[in-house]
């Protein structure tokens, strides 16, 4: 069964008499429980894509299902319960709340996700039990997406939604982080897309999507997906 | 091209820009309104004082003067002129009930009128008449109407020549248990000395008012010594007219110096927290400009002319609302036309405005020069880098078992109010402050009518009041006193050191007049001494049981009174018991009668002069009233935008530092709605705060304000509970709807842009 449908879907930004096609009669389905890359360049539409999938914007056109539900014409309500209930997000940059401490970031979500996981143990699986009660500014880029990622897992999602998760780190923070993602993902069975325009974490996928100009120009299972430590950083 | 980026900073930020101008406005609209009040009030009364000779001394005796006495006076040093004179309370025979001030000035340059319409005054005029214009369109009279006047069965046929006004009678009062002019049923009429002597038969002053600028101790020494006499002076400060126009002003000074400084103050501290803010933000534009080879001192012009523009344009609305403030209060048909009859009404704007409004430009233009200025420290890689807030470090409280069992909302807003601690103490400022003002202005109201009910209602137990006649035998007193089951009292000016008080003697039988003292209970009067007013009480640091000395003008008598117990009274006099009177042998005549019979069941009699109806009294206290409401309002309506405005400015501001972590909340799936109670429920622990902070501070403002007016009401502060409520119920009503329209831009909240960059 399909998790992920986008059926002729486009999204059209206007400024003023300017129209901007960031996504242009895209159609993808994702199966449940695989590792996807969306990989593009710069203003490629794979972030509004990623966007799309995770509730926080509507398609101008087109219908887009998430287990068969057509999650385009939600209200913004119904958005928001499908936010806290099916999907996590990772961003580049972390946004974590920098006035609640690590373990108040994670457990925030226990207030609005039903099937949240215990905060505690998600910190300690990501590795920064020792850091409970520190505040985000207290931690290194790479130990603060680290608890991002913990706080995604939290709420128990179907899917991970990961925009650019090592952009604003070190190649080294990168690979840990990205190793975390992985072994993460596997463990709680999630399904996991991550947007790049990195080639190499391409290499690691069960599924490559590339974008262009808003439409897609491949989509390709990879029949062996690199392990994280064979690839080149 | 720098001007356009102003331009567009202003559109930009437009609901601070907006906030501080109205903050800014509304501060200076306060202050130069209650300022330009009592000057406007000073310049006038003393124009009009001056125009109508208004007297600087009266010099009295019931025996009247002769033509050398007043010789006596005028020749006197230091005395520019002087004229005889007279004022009586003559009834209205066309108006039953209706009396007018007859007055009868012998020098027209003296204690005069100005005519506003109809003939010039002739002093030779047999039969004319230049009545009060407000009197005579109040009851419809017109010029060349006949109007037959009495005055102890001695009835004055005029015609009415002309309409006046006349700085004797400013305040026009029956006296001084009257507090506002009724023109309904009093007025004032001047008549010419020929007509009075041509239907009285002789010459009788019993007053000669003189200007001299003399001081009062001197004044009274060289009349004294003239006449020959101890005879009662009485300075322009002892006149109705006079001391309840300074009153007034005094009042306005005051109202003009708290409660404007309490908006300026906060309007400069939102200013402050704001323009940084602002500038916070604009960091790395500034860091642009700086990168791109502008000079500091460009830069910082550039910001600062942001900072005067608001300023500018602030202090010229303020100006505009200031002229409207205090032209509500300040005309003719306004608040203050019931109460003073003068012939301009223009607006003045005290001096020192001119200097504070250009040091509050400067002032908020500094503000905006400081903010920028910080921001312009170190090289331009470091202004080019956003500004960072302070890093979020753990409280005290986190230390706390309790701390952790709060929810995730109430700590998270419990964080974000330490790490913006100015932004709090703002939005607290702005809650204490609207708190502190409408309990202040619900305060003064129910302690105004707490007073009133209590001295009128509870004090004052008669229906009428049978003024007597000065050819009254005591038989009469004793007839009419039997006759109608009355209390009655006399009154005797006296001296103490060189100010004139009423030493008023009372025969209470039927408890129709009482005397409340300084807690609400009525004091029963008692032969052991004399009851002090707190006015007389405080400026003699008296204590009770302490004596004082006493003279009576027109005697070279003095008499020791003792102090047993201190009592509020409208007036600044002193009560003794007939028994105590007699005890101390002081001489007087009694000149009153109080009795529950209503005024249309007594009859006339010889010697009855007046009969007032106290409902007439507690009508024109109504006028009072309703001008009182009208400032209070004013004040509480002033308060709820200074309320709305200051936290609606927070508000955004605070909206704007917080949305990226309300984007984060909404993409993890929070609704708007929760987002929005997360807000709210800050605001409302603010306004609680500030809520429970503000009541005790309010009504130290209102004991402020009531001991500022010490001089002029013996009042016991009162506060009504509804007055709490009011003022709490109005602080978080005004939190809650600026909290909704704040939150309401919850929905708009871009995610995606919001997340996109690094914090």
């Amino acid at each position: 069964m399909n998790l992920v449908e986008f059926k002729n879907v486009s999204r059209i930004y206007k400024t003023g008499d300017h129209e901007l096609k960031a996504l242009d009669n895209v159609n993808l389905t994702l199966k449940k429980g695989k590792f996807v890359v969306i990989l593009g360049p710069s203003g490629a539409g794979k972030s509004t894509l990623l966007n799309m999938l995770g509730g926080l914007d509507s398609p101008t056109s087109g219908k887009i299902f998430i287990n068969q539900k057509d999650i385009s014409t939600l209200s913004n309500n119904e958005l928001a319960d499908y936010r806290a209930k099916t999907v996590g997000f990772v961003f580049q940059f972390y946004n974590l709340i920098p006035t609640l401490t690590v373990h108040e970031n994670v457990s925030l979500v226990k207030d609005i996700a039903p099937y949240a996981l215990s905060a505690t143990k998600m910190i300690e699986e990501v590795g920064l039990i020792d850091h409970l009660k520190n505040f985000p500014a207290e931690l290194s880029g790479g130990e603060q997406q680290r608890v991002s990622i913990a706080r995604a897992l939290a709420k128990n999602p179907e899917i991970l939604l990961c925009d650019e998760p090592t952009g604003a780190l070190d190649s080294k923070t990168g690979v840990l982080v990205l190793k975390l993602l992985l072994k993460m993902a596997k463990s709680y069975n999630k399904t996991i897309v991550i947007v790049t325009h990195n080639q190499n974490i391409a290499k690691m996928a069960d599924v490559v999507v590339k974008v262009k100009n808003g439409k897609i120009i491949s989509n390709e299972d990879q029949q062996n997906p690199a392990l994280v430590d064979d690839i080149d950083w | 091209m720098m001007f356009k980026k102003l331009i567009r900073t202003m559109g930009l930020y437009k609901a601070q820009f907006i906030s501080m101008i109205i903050m800014i406005s509304l501060g200076i609209g306060m202050f130069v309104g209650f300022n330009m009040e009592w000057k406007s009030i000073e310049i006038n009364t003393e124009k009009f004082f001056s125009d109508t000779g208004f007297a600087d001394y009266r010099i009295i005796n019931q025996n009247g003067y002769s033509a050398e006495s007043l010789n006596k006076i005028k020749n006197l040093k230091n005395v520019t002129d002087a004229g005889r004179y007279i004022s009586v309370n003559a009834e209205v025979k066309e108006k039953s009930g209706d009396s007018l001030a007859l007055t009868v000035t012998e020098n027209k340059k003296i204690s005069s009128f100005l005519v506003t319409s109809g003939e010039k005054y002739n002093e030779k005029s047999e039969n004319g008449i230049w009545i009060s214009d407000k009197y005579a369109n109040a009851n419809n009279i017109k010029i060349g109407d006949a109007l037959t006047l009495n005055y102890k069965n001695t009835e004055f046929k005029c015609i009415v020549k002309g309409l006046a006004k006349s700085g004797e009678h400013l305040i026009c009062v029956r006296d001084e248990s009257q507090l506002m002019p009724d023109y309904n049923t009093y007025g004032f009429a001047y008549i010419s000395p020929a007509f009075y002597k041509k239907t009285i038969g002789f010459e009788y002053y019993p007053q000669i008012n003189v200007i001299s600028d003399l001081s009062k101790k001197d004044f009274t020494k060289e009349a004294q010594k003239a006449l020959n006499n101890t005879d009662l002076v009485l300075s322009k400060n002892e006149t109705v007219s006079y001391s309840q126009a300074n009153g007034e002003a005094t009042e306005g000074k005051t109202m003009g110096t708290i409660l404007p400084t309490l908006f300026l103050l906060i309007a400069v501290l939102t200013m402050a927290t704001t323009m940084h803010r602002l500038v916070a933000k604009e960091k790395t534009q500034i860091g642009t400009l700086k990168a791109l080879g502008f000079k500091n001192r460009r830069i910082l012009v550039h910001y600062s002319s942001y900072a005067f523009s608001i300023g500018l344009l602030g202090t010229a609305f303020g100006i505009a609302l200031g002229y409207g403030v205090a032209y509500l209060i300040m005309n003719p048909n306004g608040m203050m036309g019931t109460y003073l009859d003068m012939p301009e009404w223009k607006l003045y704007m005290p001096w020192f405005c001119f200097i504070i409004l250009p040091v509050i430009i400067a002032a908020l233009t500094l503000i905006g020069f400081l903010s920028v200025k910080t921001m312009l420290k170190g090289t331009a890689a470091d202004a080019l880098r956003p500004y960072t807030p302070k890093k979020m470090k753990p409280m005290l409280i986190e230390k706390t078992k309790f701390f952790h069992k709060l929810s995730f909302g109430t700590r998270w807003n419990l964080r974000d109010i330490m790490r913006h601690k100015s932004r709090t103490a703002m939005s607290l400022i702005g809650i204490l402050g609207c708190t502190v003002i409408m309990l202040g202005s619900l305060g003064m109201r129910d302690t105004m009518n707490a007073f009133l009910d209590m001295y009128y209602n509870q004090a004052l137990k008669y229906e009428s009041r049978i003024y007597l006649s000065e050819e009254a035998t005591n038989e009469d007193i004793e007839n009419l006193t039997k006759k109608y089951n009355g209390d009655w009292s006399g009154s005797v000016s006296c001296q103490i050191e060189d100010k004139t008080y009423s030493l008023d003697i009372y025969n209470v039988k039927h408890n129709l007049v009482l005397f409340p003292d300084n807690s609400t209970n009525m004091t029963k009067l008692t032969d052991n001494g004399a009851y002090v007013c707190n006015r007389i009480f405080n400026d003699y640091n008296l204590k009770i049981g302490d004596t004082f000395k006493i003279s009576p003008y027109g005697t070279n008598k003095t008499y020791t009174l003792k102090v047993a117990e201190v009592i509020r009274s409208v007036s600044e006099n002193i009560v003794i018991t007939k028994g105590y009177a007699d005890s101390i042998k002081v001489d007087y005549t009694p000149d009153s009668i109080y009795t529950t019979v209503k005024k249309d069941n007594i009859k006339s009699d010889n010697a009855i002069k007046n009969i007032q109806s106290k409902q007439k009294i507690i009508d024109s206290f109504k006028t009072f009233t309703d001008l009182m409401d009208t400032m209070i309002y004013l004040l509480v309506f002033g308060a709820i935008i200074l309320g709305v405005v200051v936290l609606y400015n927070l508000g955004v501001i605070s909206y704007t530092e917080r949305y990226r972590e309300m984007a984060t909340l909404k993409v993890v799936g929070f609704r708007d709605k929760k987002i929005a109670n997360l807000l709210t429920g800050q605001n409302m622990w603010v306004t609680l705060i500030g809520v429970i902070l503000g009541i005790p501070l309010g009504c130290l403002l209102l004991q402020y304000l009531l001991t500022s007016l010490a001089g002029e009401y013996e009042m016991k502060l009162v506060l009504n509970a509804h007055s709490f409520i009011i003022t709490a119920l109005l602080t978080f009503g005004v939190s809650l709807l600026v909290s909704l329209m704040v939150s309401r831009k919850n929905k708009k909240i871009d995610m995606v842009e919001a997340l996109k960059f690094a914090e």
